[in-house]
């Protein structure tokens, strides 16, 4: 798969690291090119260094041939628009965005679009985690 | 009108001013406290109300008032944070109308593509142009519902074009063409014959379709005021 990734911290550099392992052609996109230390040693992926929502850089990241975009920069609102500009203007087949706000992420999930939301995973797994916890007791 | 305003900077300030004065309800958000204050200190009347928050939070714009909200201006200098706020007004809270400034001009197709209803590129003209804005896309829709053929329409005028350094009364627009306006930076100027076109200016003209055309076809704006 072509996938190109958004966001070079610790989410992206550990998803470049994981993908680029597997075989899979992985692009990863980020403002600051400095980011890019954080990527494995071992790790083939190309680097674009650039805003996401802009356009050209996610045209020189090859968005109009991905077959995946996954938009995990640290920003909530550039995750957002990164992920429709691939989804409405590019035909991405799948995208996904990180969000770190669970009520914006019910108000994207009313507007069709896929998120992943670290609060929201944090207090499930707590709750189900507490719920082990207790039937084991 | 109930406006909301997100992101008070120097449009937001701006565009709060000139709409308040016009007995717009404005309701205006805006991250920095102090900047908040300010704007409550110097425009502070019954007519605006100022929050302090994020204007792409749910929670704050439910706060702030978005509910029977006319129409959302995201004025911020972020392209994502307006398109975000745009685009939670009008699926979250049932906003009719949203308005949002871009930076980077190639927005301007993407916002709308993503649905945002009128999408302005430029810093300057916003302030002065947004409330007309709004009439004129209700003005056109009257005329087509009518099957009347005469719109009102912008045209820049072109460096090089032959409308440059030209006086308004040596240019002789043909007969059905009235030119209402020029804009120019954050002027608008009601012409005369002694206006002269210079490259940049948007000239507002009213008249029909095939005149307007054939009098500016080059010089014509792609993006129409609206349809």
């Amino acid at each position: 798969m072509y996938i190109i990734i958004t966001g070079c911290g610790r989410i992206g550099s550990d998803l470049a690291d994981r993908l680029s392992g597997e075989g899979n052609d992985v692009v990863i996109i980020d403002r600051d090119s400095g980011n890019f230390s954080r990527l494995g040693s071992g790790t083939n992926c190309m680097t674009v260094t650039g805003m996401p929502i802009d356009e050209d850089i996610l045209k020189e990241a090859g968005i109009e041939k991905a077959d995946a975009l996954l938009a995990v920069t640290d920003d909530d609102n550039t995750n957002i628009m990164t992920t429709q500009i691939a989804q409405h203007l590019y035909h991405v087949p799948f995208v996904i965005a990180r969000t770190a706000d669970p009520e914006k992420q019910r108000a994207l999930t009313k507007m069709n679009l896929k998120t992943v939301c670290s609060a929201t995973l944090m207090v499930e797994s707590m709750l189900s985690a507490l719920k082990k916890g207790g039937t084991d007791s | 009108m109930r406006i909301m305003i997100i992101g008070g900077g120097n449009v937001g300030y701006y565009l709060t001013k000139s709409l308040s004065a016009d007995r717009h309800r404005i309701m205006i958000i805006e991250e920095d406290r102090s900047r908040c204050e300010q704007i409550a200190s110097d425009l502070g009347s019954g007519h605006i109300e100022v929050t302090c928050g994020d204007g792409t939070d749910v929670a704050c714009l439910r706060e702030a008032g978005i509910f029977n909200t006319d129409v959302l201006v995201a004025v911020t200098g972020h392209d994502q944070n307006n398109l975000v706020a745009c685009q939670l007004a009008r699926n979250c809270f049932g906003v009719k109308q949203t308005i949002s400034r871009v930076k980077n001009p190639k927005n301007i197709r993407v916002f709308e593509k993503l649905g945002v209803d009128s999408v302005i590129s430029s810093t300057e003209r916003i302030a002065g142009i947004i409330d007309r804005e709004l009439d004129w896309t209700d003005v056109n829709r009257l005329l087509k519902d009518r099957s009347c053929n005469v719109r009102l329409r912008k045209v820049t005028v072109m460096p090089g074009s032959v409308y440059e350094h030209r006086f308004l009364k040596d240019i002789g627009l043909p007969g059905g063409l009235i030119l209402i306006a020029v804009l120019r930076g954050d002027q608008a100027i009601i012409p005369s014959g002694s206006t002269c076109l210079e490259a940049g200016d948007i000239a507002v003209i009213w008249g029909s379709e095939e005149d307007i055309n054939g009098t500016f076809g080059e010089n014509r704006e792609k993006k129409e005021i609206a349809e």
